[in-house]
């Protein structure tokens, strides 16, 4: 998801999350959501040249550039949000 | 500003160098590194492990000495059959830089494993090993094949590992630290080092005395001479000359951990063909010559030996070899066909001081051993007589370093060894299973390499790693070693002083951690410049866990000493001894005599060749070392001892006499007169200065500022706590799986350090803050040790922290009991046609793995997995259960994903990811109850974190950020806190880093520390003391008293209370006693102990006492019978009509008799089986610890029955 592409969650949904009569409603509510794009495939850091490596399921890991035996996975781009404190 | 720019990168200032620093960080050198003294702290790891396999090294060396083995053929049964010869034998070892294995075909350029991809992947760096193999039967061709001995684990940057001589630049190039130093293995990701040993100083007669050997046997006395005589592949043999109360001598020697005693003159007669006489007056002296007279004692000795040994009727050399070989022949292993006097030859050179020739012995080699057996005969009967006193086998000046290298060579040449020799075995094994074919035989040729040498344990290698990864040595000859576990450390790299001071580090042997005498753990005068006197541990390693001072070096390599004999006979020795040592004295080169001379000969000897190796010339090497030990009255035995091997600690000192840089031993240190300052050069004495007084202190302790200020406790303190600092392990963490980092994440580099620090590179490791420090008791929340934290400055981020650390989950292991281990049995990811719960798709992706960046609570799922099987039709993995298994994360400290690693294999097959390696980032801010401690062995714990608007200030307005009491200063006197904090302020005031080496000031008026600092203060118009008026945060007021204020550098500690808190109210419990069980881990509780106990009672506090010992424990309710007063006898009745208990009453058995028709129904039982029983209605519920049934079954069960009264 690009970061033009993603809207923030709407600020009354907000609301009714932070307050304490629906705790979960939020939480549910997002991760509801996320289930519409489960097809995006996960996509792969090279440990060794950095270039994205897409694997399919039961792929070995190597990367596709260089051959390395060691992925990292790539940083979520989903909202993460907690309370700072 | 311009001369350092001028000057190499490698050299630094005392100031900050900001600019300096700022571009190699930006631009690594991409010649040298910048810290040419940080590769010279771990030089002695990588040199000796070099030498390893080296061309003419050790293991090359070891090979020439493991020689050929020979076997027969046949089983040996009949008499006077001809049997066939084949003899094997090790002609080279091959180590192999780390490649990925041959079977994988997939990669075709990069090869190579680097280092960092082991880290990454939790596997061993490790190269391939082979050895040529070489076999012929009787004395044909030798044929050779080379076998293949597994895969070695490689040390860092040595001279088989792919970073071996890279510069900072292309180290960072393979995601390594700039200043990567190596030293160490890596084994399963994990970072191991082998630490240096201390043993005994090699070839060198030692004169012990010792009360164990009186247990050896009748007439057996505590003297002995002991030597430790080292081949040229670095393993040892210790040979005991022990006296007898009668004046004889017996020579004993340890071989595969058996003890053997031998009479010396045997041993004497073997070597040389020799007669009494000349044995005689090799131990006394020339019949006739001077001073005879005087050495009754001796005489009458060495007659008594020579007469008692008449009574073995053994003569001639020849006579005296066969007799040896055929009592040691089967000891040794020597080959069937090898005659007696052969094996008595090969006895001699494996056992008898093999370091004056362990392989291709000659004449003169013998004439060698022989000449050190009477010195050593003379030298004990030297101190029996007391005209020597013992050799302290304590003191460093007797001791040398087992080098990591070295230790891996014998290791590895004794696998060797093993491995040549159990081909026997499977010969042996081989014929036993076809009729013992000939070695002639075509049948043989066939098998030899197919069934013979298979059926062997080739892989060496596991040895190695098994070594590595545990540090149980596995041998069987113990390498002459006191000590089988225990060698090798992890590095931890908690921070950089931790890092670096397990390479710095030197252990005197397990084997003296449990002796009840403190004499090894002291610290003795003559470690002085060698061994560190501040950095040891307190507690149980005290003094045993030493640290080399930071300029002591340890030579890693023979030195070239082959034109040293010829010199010493040109200044004249002779070949013989006179009678007393006041007539002429020694002169030895490694453990060689190289003949005698008189004492003043002696001294001109020593003071000319040192004077010839510090100029550099006539071929005298630097590194020998010039053992001249004077004679003396009952001191140590004279005479010039000169060494030049490998494995000694050096160290740089000033020659006067040619100004030059000269390198001494502890050996010869003791009988030198070396100044400490120019100043103290006394005129007609002193032949040496040291370069610098801070030269005897390790890296660590050089880095505490003026320690010559605190008591000595203090500094060592500050060693112990510097290397538990939360600081900045490195800065490649991103590629490190350890399994616990930790990291300070607002470092800064001290205003107040010495000029080490920048020599050190130790500004790449920052290990704590600077913080305004005020001396005062404000709020009483500062009681004890306690220390208050500004909240300001807490929420600047002063010591926020961070922890890493890295999970390993590995199905492949998961399932390793299968069939099939190889084979893949689970995957990542959900079954397919599995119900997959909301609440783990919170966590977790599409592939199995977590979200990277998202937080995680106990409990939470942190991977999943699913069992497959792969289809032979499709060649895919498909799922049958619908399954998913989901791994949590089990931690109670909430944690953020950091990282994911998805880990492939070296095989090159296409398998799944098997292996994933997730890093979770747990937050530490500072809280209270967290440990801090500034550099002079002042902790303390933070007790609260206060408001800063509530903090005292100054006039110029600023307030501390941390506040620590008065009264930890007068018992403790660390006054170097005191000036750390004058200089600290002044240095922050005037933008300066102060250099704080010890020892620079003088205790002179006008020179000292307060002065020159105060007088900055004064300067910046501040206090000349480094007072303040101080107003009160709360009232405004000022404070009755000045107040201390000034910048310490402060260390945050790894204790931290949320790894130590511990609380219960109920748990978990030890099922057989009911009582909560222990450790912090698994939920358990805290023993209220015996003295506890005692507390609460003198208290009076008996709810208390009930609460904690019943209530909170064990607490059961028990059925006991009041009549009986038994637990055991009880028992539930049951109804009439069902199996449920009728009313819950229990009732005891024993009270009860069989129920007779005439009782009345109301009053009978039933048990379970549904018997009737009439009585036993007395029993009662009493509350009792748990235990006490228990105890009350133990005993039971011994056949005691308790009886309880149980009152109303």
């Amino acid at each position: 998801m690009s970061r033009e592409a993603y809207t923030p969650p709407s600020l009354n949904q907000n609301t009714a999350g932070a307050g304490s009569s629906q705790p979960n409603a939020f939480a549910i509510g997002g991760t509801g959501n996320t289930f519409e794009d489960t097809s995006k495939p996960v996509q792969y850091l090279c440990g060794d040249c950095d270039t994205k490596v897409t694997l399919k399921k039961g792929d070995p890991i190597r990367c596709k550039e260089c051959g390395y035996r060691v992925l990292y996975k790539e940083r979520t781009n989903r909202m993460i949000q907690f309370e700072a404190r | 500003m311009a001369p350092a720019r001028k000057s190499s990168i490698s050299t630094w200032s005392e100031q900050y160098d900001t600019i300096k620093r700022e571009q190699l960080f930006r631009d690594p050198p991409s010649k040298r590194s910048a810290y040419p003294q940080l590769q010279e702290a771990i030089k002695p790891h990588v040199e000796s492990w070099n030498y390893v396999f080296a061309e003419n090294g050790q293991l090359q060396h070891g090979l020439r000495d493991i020689g050929t083995k020979t076997f027969l053929d046949g089983n040996g049964q009949e008499p006077g059959a001809r049997r066939n010869r084949l003899q094997v034998r090790v002609r080279q070892v091959f180590l192999d830089k780390s490649t990925l294995p041959h079977t994988n075909k997939v990669e075709a350029v990069k090869r190579e494993i680097l280092p960092v991809e082991c880290r990454e992947r939790h596997v061993t760096y490790r190269g391939r090993f082979r050895g040529r193999l070489e076999y012929r039967i009787n004395n044909g061709e030798w044929k050779e094949t080379v076998r293949d001995f597994g895969h070695l684990p490689i040390m860092l940057r040595s001279n088989r590992c792919h970073l071996e001589g890279l510069s900072p630049k292309e180290l960072v190039n393979r995601r390594e630290e700039t200043e990567e130093l190596g030293g160490y293995f890596i084994v399963n990701g994990i970072e191991k080092l082998i630490r240096m040993l201390i043993v005994n100083r090699r070839n060198f007669p030692m004169a012990i005395i010792r009360p164990s050997f009186e247990n050896r046997g009748p007439s057996y006395t505590k003297y002995g001479v002991t030597i430790r005589s080292v081949r040229p592949d670095q393993t040892s043999q210790t040979n005991v000359l022990h006296y007898l109360s009668d004046g004889n001598v017996t020579f004993r020697f340890s071989f595969r951990k058996n003890e053997y005693l031998i009479p010396v003159l045997m041993i004497l007669k073997a070597l040389a063909e020799t007669n009494d006489r000349e044995i005689f007056e090799g131990i006394v002296g020339p019949a006739g010559g001077k001073g005879l007279e005087s050495k009754q004692f001796v005489t009458d000795r060495v007659e008594l030996l020579l007469r008692t040994y008449k009574a073995y009727n053994i003569h001639s050399r020849t006579k005296t070899r066969a007799y040896l070989g055929n009592k040691f022949r089967v000891v040794l292993g020597v080959p069937e066909d090898l005659s007696d006097e052969e094996a008595g030859t090969e006895f001699l050179r494996k056992i008898v001081m093999p370091h004056l020739g362990s392989y291709d012995v000659t004449e003169a080699n013998d004439a060698d051993k022989f000449r050190m057996l009477l010195f050593m005969i003379r030298k004990l009967y030297a101190l029996v007589e007391g005209e020597c006193t013992v050799d302290n086998p304590d003191a460093v000046q007797n001791q040398e370093i087992l080098l990591p290298g070295f230790l891996y060579g014998m290791l590895l040449k004794e696998q060797v060894d093993e491995w040549l020799g159990s081909i026997g075995l499977s010969l042996r094994e081989w014929g036993r299973n076809n009729q013992w074919p000939s070695f002639t035989s075509p049948q043989f040729e066939k098998d030899f390499m197919a069934k013979v040498i298979r059926k062997t344990n080739e892989n060496l290698g596991q040895k190695v790693d098994y070594f590595l990864s545990t540090g149980n040595l596995v041998s069987p000859s113990g390498l002459d070693l006191q000590q089988v576990s225990g060698f090798t450390v992890v590095a931890e790299k908690i921070n950089f002083y931790r890092f670096i001071s397990h390479f710095r580090m030197v252990h005197r042997g397990s084997f003296f951690a449990q002796l009840k005498t403190t004499t090894v753990r002291k610290l003795l005068p003559e470690s002085w410049g060698f061994l560190c006197p501040v950095h040891t541990p307190d507690g149980s390693p005290c003094g045993l866990l030493n640290h080399l001072a930071h300029k002591c070096k340890i030579s890693t390599s023979n030195a070239d000493s082959t034109n040293v004999p010829a010199l010493v006979a040109q200044l004249g020795v002779t070949s013989s001894s006179e009678a007393t040592i006041n007539d002429s004295v020694v002169v030895q080169l490694d453990g060689k005599i190289l003949g005698f001379c008189s004492p003043k000969q002696a001294k001109t000897i020593g003071d000319t060749l040192r004077y010839w190796k510090v100029e550099g010339t006539h071929n005298v090497p630097l590194d020998l070392e010039i053992g001249y030990i004077p004679l003396s009255n009952g001191g140590q035995y004279p005479g010039v001892y000169m060494f030049s091997e490998a494995a000694r600690m050096i160290r740089p000192v000033k020659y006067l006499p040619l100004e030059k840089q000269d390198m001494v031993g502890p050996f010869e240190q003791p009988f030198m007169s070396i100044a400490c300052t120019e100043p103290e050069v006394a005129s007609g004495d002193s032949t040496h200065v040291e370069y610098d007084v801070t030269n005897i202190l390790s890296i660590v302790a050089n880095q505490t500022p003026f320690s010559n200020f605190n008591q000595s406790p203090r500094n060592m303190y500050q060693c112990q706590m510097g290397k538990q600092t939360m600081g900045t392990p490195g800065t490649a963490l991103k590629y490190r799986t350890d399994n616990k980092t930790y990291r300070l994440q607002t470092g800064q580099t001290p205003v107040v350090r010495t000029p080490k620090h920048n020599e050190y590179g130790l500004d790449n490791f920052p290990n704590g803050t600077n913080a305004v420090v005020a001396v005062i008791s404000y709020t009483g929340y500062d009681m004890d040790d306690a220390m208050i934290l500004n909240k300001s400055a807490h929420e600047r981020g002063f010591g926020h922290g961070t922890i890493y650390k890295a999970k390993k989950i590995d199905l492949a292991e998961e399932n390793k009991t299968g069939r099939n281990r190889s084979a893949v049995t689970t995957m990542f990811g959900f079954a397919p046609e599995s119900i997959i719960k909301a609440q783990w798709r919170e966590t977790l992706d599409d592939d199995g793995l977590p979200r990277v960046g998202i937080k995680v609570r106990e409990g939470d799922a942190i991977a999943a997995s699913y069992s497959v099987v792969k289809d032979p039709l499709t060649d895919e993995y498909v799922n049958k259960d619908g399954v998913t298994h989901i791994h949590r994360y089990k931690d109670s400290e909430e944690a953020f994903v950091e990282e994911i690693k998805l880990i492939g294999n070296e095989s090159g097959n296409n398998d799944p990811c098997q292996a994933v390696s997730i890093r979770f980032r747990i937050p530490r801010s500072p809280v209270i109850g967290d440990k801090f401690s500034s550099r002079h062995g002042q902790k303390g714990v933070c007790s609260q974190k206060w408001p800063t608007i509530d903090m005292p200030f100054t006039e110029s307005g600023m307030q501390p950020d941390v506040i620590i009491n008065p009264h930890a200063f007068p018992s403790r006197m660390t006054i170097g806190m005191f000036v750390e904090s004058l200089a600290g302020k002044s240095g922050a005031l005037h933008g300066l880093a102060q250099d704080s080496t010890p020892f620079k000031f003088k205790d002179k008026e006008g020179e000292t520390a307060v002065e020159y600092f105060g007088h900055q203060l004064k300067r910046a118009g501040y206090n000349y003391y480094g007072n303040e008026p101080m107003y009160s945060g709360i009232t405004g007021e000022e404070l009755a008293a000045d107040i201390y204020v000034g910048v310490v550098y402060y260390q945050r500690l790894r204790h931290m209370v949320n790894d130590k808190y511990q609380v219960r109210t109920t748990g978990p419990v030890t099922p057989l006693t009911g009582q909560p069980i222990k450790g912090r881990a698994k939920g358990g509780g805290i023993r209220v102990g015996e003295m506890e106990r005692d507390a609460l009672l003198a208290h009076g506090t008996a709810f208390l006492l009930q609460d904690r010992l019943m209530n909170c424990s064990d607490y059961t309710k028990a059925n006991i019978c009041k009549k009986c007063g038994s637990f055991l006898s009880t028992q539930p009745s049951s109804g009439q009509y069902n199996r449920r208990r009728e009313g819950g009453r229990v009732r005891c058995r024993r009270c009860s008799r069989k129920a007779l028709p005439s009782d009345p129904k109301s009053e009978c039982w039933e048990d379970r089986k549904g018997e009737k029983w009439y009585g036993g209605d007395e029993v009662t519920v009493v509350a009792v610890p748990g235990v006490l049934k228990y105890l009350d079954v133990e005993l039971a069960a011994m056949g005691i029955r308790m009886n309880f009264k149980v009152g109303p």
